[in-house]
């Protein structure tokens, strides 16, 4: 119990952002991947608050899209910054009609991750149900992957944003996740470890569940997608200018076959 | 000593980054202490701005309590332990989380200490479902009244549960 004499404490608790990322980084050394550089988004209940008071919900319908308004709350709620309730008492106040009862049912999915959670335990971290097709996944995260490097535009742009942005769109997300299980036959938990490592709302509800829910292993069926998917909702992002061998580009009905087998 | 008196002390985790935390707000006086926590961190790889995000976290809550908040590098029960030691506290109070490494932290926490009374407050919900989950859509179609109009249906402990 010497260390209880120890002081002063090993952080100061009132580093401005243009000392943090020398001093948070000489106090982790050996302790944190990547170079140390302030997140994309402010951390803190203010930011938080602030974010929340600017959200009006207006084009939510539009979410799917990623150019649509969705709220970039998540990873205020991840870790406490904000609370559950009043970001839906403010979506209440502030949201009209299908847009607002859509974004409280998106809310709702954090509290069901949560009580997953709470009723799995660390089981969570492991297939909680037997894939839905003949799966024969590798463990390892591909280079090429993590390197950013497919050769596929849409793709390395989706590792690009995570690691640059700290923050995906859901459907980069579930495009990215579809991807590394489904395509390039990965486990899950490597894309898990992968989002665990930059994303800023990053916790083991909500980002092993939602793996678990595209491999398959904790849903009714495999989640994919085909290429004119990735085309609509990007806004032709990269599809218009891409010169890839395409492995997105066929009929979900081929796709399934392809990657699922004949299905039942 | 009465109950008012007794020195307390806070732990701060990653999920409780707020004055609005239920452990901070019982004890807006009391030491509050927030850990990186150095073998988790050498054994999972995480981003720097993930830790600096979490940094500002801390920082914002205590510019906006009236109790100081201290920032350690190292172990989590033993920091905890030692925190509660250098501030002669007979309570640690926490806001539950449900991840595996909360459980083994407090009973690490009273394994070491088991003099310290650690007092865990419940996180806040959104719905008051208890009942077992397994789909979305199940659990769904039983908070759906609840979410969208922010209060339970009358009958719902009764209907909504099973």
């Amino acid at each position: 119990m010497t260390d209880a004499l120890r002081l002063p404490p090993d952080l100061p608790p009132n580093l401005p952002d243009d000392q943090l990322p020398r001093v948070l980084g000489e106090a982790l050394t050996g302790l944190y991947t990547g170079e140390p550089r302030l997140p994309a988004r402010a951390g803190g209940r203010t930011a938080g608050l602030a974010a929340l008071h600017a959200w009006t919900g207006e084009g939510y319908a539009g979410r799917n899209f990623l150019s649509g308004n969705v709220s970039r709350l998540s990873m205020y709620l991840r870790h406490g910054m904000l609370g559950l309730r009043e970001v839906a008492a403010h979506a209440r106040a502030v949201m009209r009609g299908r847009e607002r009862d859509e974004f409280l049912r998106q809310l709702t999915w954090a509290e069901f991750y949560r009580l997953v959670l709470r009723q799995e335990g660390a089981r969570v971290l492991g297939n909680l149900e037997d894939p839905k097709y003949p799966a024969r996944w590798t463990d390892t995260l591909p280079d090429d992957v993590r390197g950013a490097s497919t050769g596929l535009p849409c793709a390395d742009a989706w590792v690009t944003h995570l690691i640059r942005d700290g923050w995906l769109h859901n459907h980069e997300r579930l495009w990215f996740a579809a991807y590394l299980v489904h395509w390039r036959g990965v486990d899950w938990r490597a894309g898990y470890a992968l989002f665990r490592e930059h994303l800023l709302d990053g916790d083991i509800a909500n980002n092993a569940l939602s793996w678990q829910w595209v491999a398959s292993t904790f849903s009714n069926k495999p989640y994919f997608m085909n290429q004119e998917n990735i085309d609509r909702y990007s806004g032709g992002r990269w599809c218009r200018t891409c010169r890839a061998a395409c492995p997105f580009r066929a009929s979900y009905g081929e796709l399934e076959t392809q990657l699922f087998g004949t299905q039942p | 000593m009465t109950a008012s008196q007794v020195r307390r002390v806070v732990w701060v985790h990653g999920d409780s980054l707020s004055v609005t935390d239920p452990a901070l707000s019982a004890c807006p006086d009391a030491p509050a202490l927030f850990v990186f926590d150095r073998p988790f961190l050498q054994a999972v790889p995480v981003a720097f701005p993930r830790l600096a995000f979490m940094y500002q976290g801390v920082r914002d809550l205590a510019a906006h309590r009236p109790g100081p908040t201290e920032l350690r590098v190292g172990a989590v029960p033993d920091e905890l332990a030692a925190f509660a030691a250098a501030h002669h506290a007979a309570e640690l109070h926490v806001t539950r989380n449900f991840t595996p490494d909360f459980a083994r932290i407090v009973d690490g926490l009273r394994a070491a200490r088991p003099d310290l009374r650690i007092i865990v407050h419940e996180p806040e919900r959104l719905t008051s479902f208890n009942g077992p989950l397994r789909r979305f859509f199940g659990f769904w179609k039983k908070v759906e009244r609840e979410v969208l109009h922010g209060e339970p249906a009358p009958d719902f402990p009764q209907r909504g549960h099973r």
